[in-house]
């Protein structure tokens, strides 16, 4: 005799069971094809658990703060040295890309070439909740509706891009990632002899890596090519870092190739973001010479450092 | 009615420490799923219908709060729910050993069936690098925080049956 308690009702159960099953699997196969939605009911959703969320993510980042104060403490010495250096190397790429600039600005009025150069609107938000990346690559942040966010605006970073808002809701926005496989963003070779264009998608094998898809198998597209946004399907204004190539590989096809990269954006540690909500041509800044730091003075014509202590070890 | 509004407040602490507190320490992205644990853990203290009504709400809660594909996680859930609940009769409540081991379990199936249901939605996937890459690291997350969360779901559980 079987230890398990039958239930007299159980045939009426099992066929409510059953329904339920069946109806969920209907709705993930609908949902996933873009014809179901529950707009209302995940907005509800959101607006009840995004306040708890917002402050338990404002008590981990703070923790995060205070280690990370702490190991940067302990590091600053040596910190101090290697800045010191990098400085002294970067004010003298300054100086060459000031003079790239001025040549530039001289060529383009003498080309009588239009300035593409694109000043952005954007909200600054903070990532409030994420789920385990298994499946899919989601992030929720703590900007909706009331601070003019709205569906389909670009997410990024000061190194580049991050996703793009699927759903606002009134306090809250869900992000999907470019790593999410759902993702496609139209994108481009930066390097001006190649400008091959490709779409980046999410990789399910490996969703800290997204793929640049369909590239001509003889497109001049090499290891350590930029890619970066092309503007085409409007989502995503044009020139917004997206990531570095890192390896190439076939497509199963045969005709075409994929390169895999690493994304610009380190999503690892995703505190910190900004959504784009509009975009539009400016003109372009007066060269200015940067403010120097006191004690790591240089000379701004030559490049030369004026403090001994400043050329590092 | 009561008893129904401390379980859900329970859950969405846990859910709210899932999507906030716990990404901080995930490892590439991965992270303990709290309302797997969760579901098991009712499924093994209160019976399958419990155990199948409390992976509906969890895993409903999880598929509109992330954004993920819809209905997934509240499929994958219910089934499990339903499962391990099958057991609640065989296992003494007071026992933690075989509730923390069938969490490793429930993860081990949780991500076959969405690996299944991936598959129908015509996504495809290298299997033996995405078990090495996402369930492993998983499952050590599952282990780790099986036994605070069935201790904490028990605790719940015997104060609100000796309420009533």
């Amino acid at each position: 005799m079987s230890r398990v308690r039958r239930d007299k009702k159980s045939p009426k159960r099992f066929w409510a069971l059953l329904f339920v099953l069946v109806s969920l699997f209907c709705l993930i196969l609908f949902a996933a094809r873009g014809r179901f939605q529950a707009p209302i009911a995940s907005q509800t959703v959101s607006l009840i658990l995004s306040p708890f969320q917002q402050a338990v993510s404002w008590v981990g980042s703070e923790l995060n703060y205070v280690t990370s104060n702490i190991w940067e403490i302990v590091t600053v010495h040596e910190q101090n040295k290697m800045l010191r250096n990098e400085v002294n190397q970067l004010r003298q790429q300054n100086l060459q890309a000031s003079d790239f600039a001025a040549e530039n600005a001289r060529l383009r009025e003498l080309l009588g070439y239009k300035q593409a150069a694109t000043q952005f609107d954007l909200v600054a938000a903070r990532v409030i909740g994420r789920e385990s990346a298994t499946w899919s690559s989601m992030v929720v942040i703590n900007k909706g509706l009331g601070d003019g966010v709205n569906k389909d605006m670009a997410v990024v970073t000061e190194k580049g891009l991050v996703g793009r808002v699927v759903e606002a809701g009134p306090n809250s926005s869900k992000v999907q990632l470019i790593l999410d496989p759902r993702s496609s963003v139209g994108t481009l070779v930066q390097r001006a002899e190649s400008r091959v264009t490709g779409i980046v998608v999410g990789d399910i094998d490996n969703p800290t890596m997204p793929d640049m898809e369909n590239i001509p198998k003889t497109a001049d597209v090499q290891e350590g090519d930029l890619i970066i946004t092309s503007g085409y399907g409007g989502v995503f204004p044009k020139g917004l870092p997206v990531g570095i190539v890192t390896t190439l590989k076939n497509d199963d096809g045969g005709l075409l190739k994929i390169a895999v990269l690493e994304p610009a954006v380190d999503f690892q540690k995703l505190e910190d973001v900004a959504v784009i909500t509009a975009s539009r041509e400016a003109p372009p800044e007066p060269l200015k010479p940067p403010v120097q730091t006191p004690g790591t003075e240089t000379d701004p014509v030559t490049g030369e450092p004026k403090h001994a202590e400043g050329q590092g070890n | 009615m009561k008893k129904i509004g401390k379980w859900a407040a329970f859950a969405a602490v846990l859910f709210v420490l899932q999507t906030s507190l716990l990404p901080l320490m995930a490892y590439h992205g991965v992270t303990a799923d709290l309302l797997l644990l969760l579901t098991v853990s009712v499924a093994f203290l209160r019976g399958n219908k419990q155990g199948a009504f409390m992976g509906f709400g969890t895993g409903l809660m999880q598929d509109l709060a992330t954004g993920t594909f819809f209905g997934v996680n509240t499929l994958s859930r219910t089934l499990l729910g339903l499962l391990f609940g099958q057991f609640s009769d065989r296992v003494f409540k007071e026992q933690f050993f075989l509730p923390v081991l069938a969490s490793i379990a429930a993860t081990i199936l949780n991500y076959f069936i969405l690996a299944l249901l991936m598959v129908l939605l015509g996504y495809r996937f290298n299997l033996e690098s995405h078990v090495q890459q996402m369930l492993v690291p998983m499952l050590l997350y599952q282990l780790a925080f099986a036994y605070p969360v069935h201790y904490l779901t028990y605790r719940l559980d015997k104060r609100l049956e000796e309420k009533k």
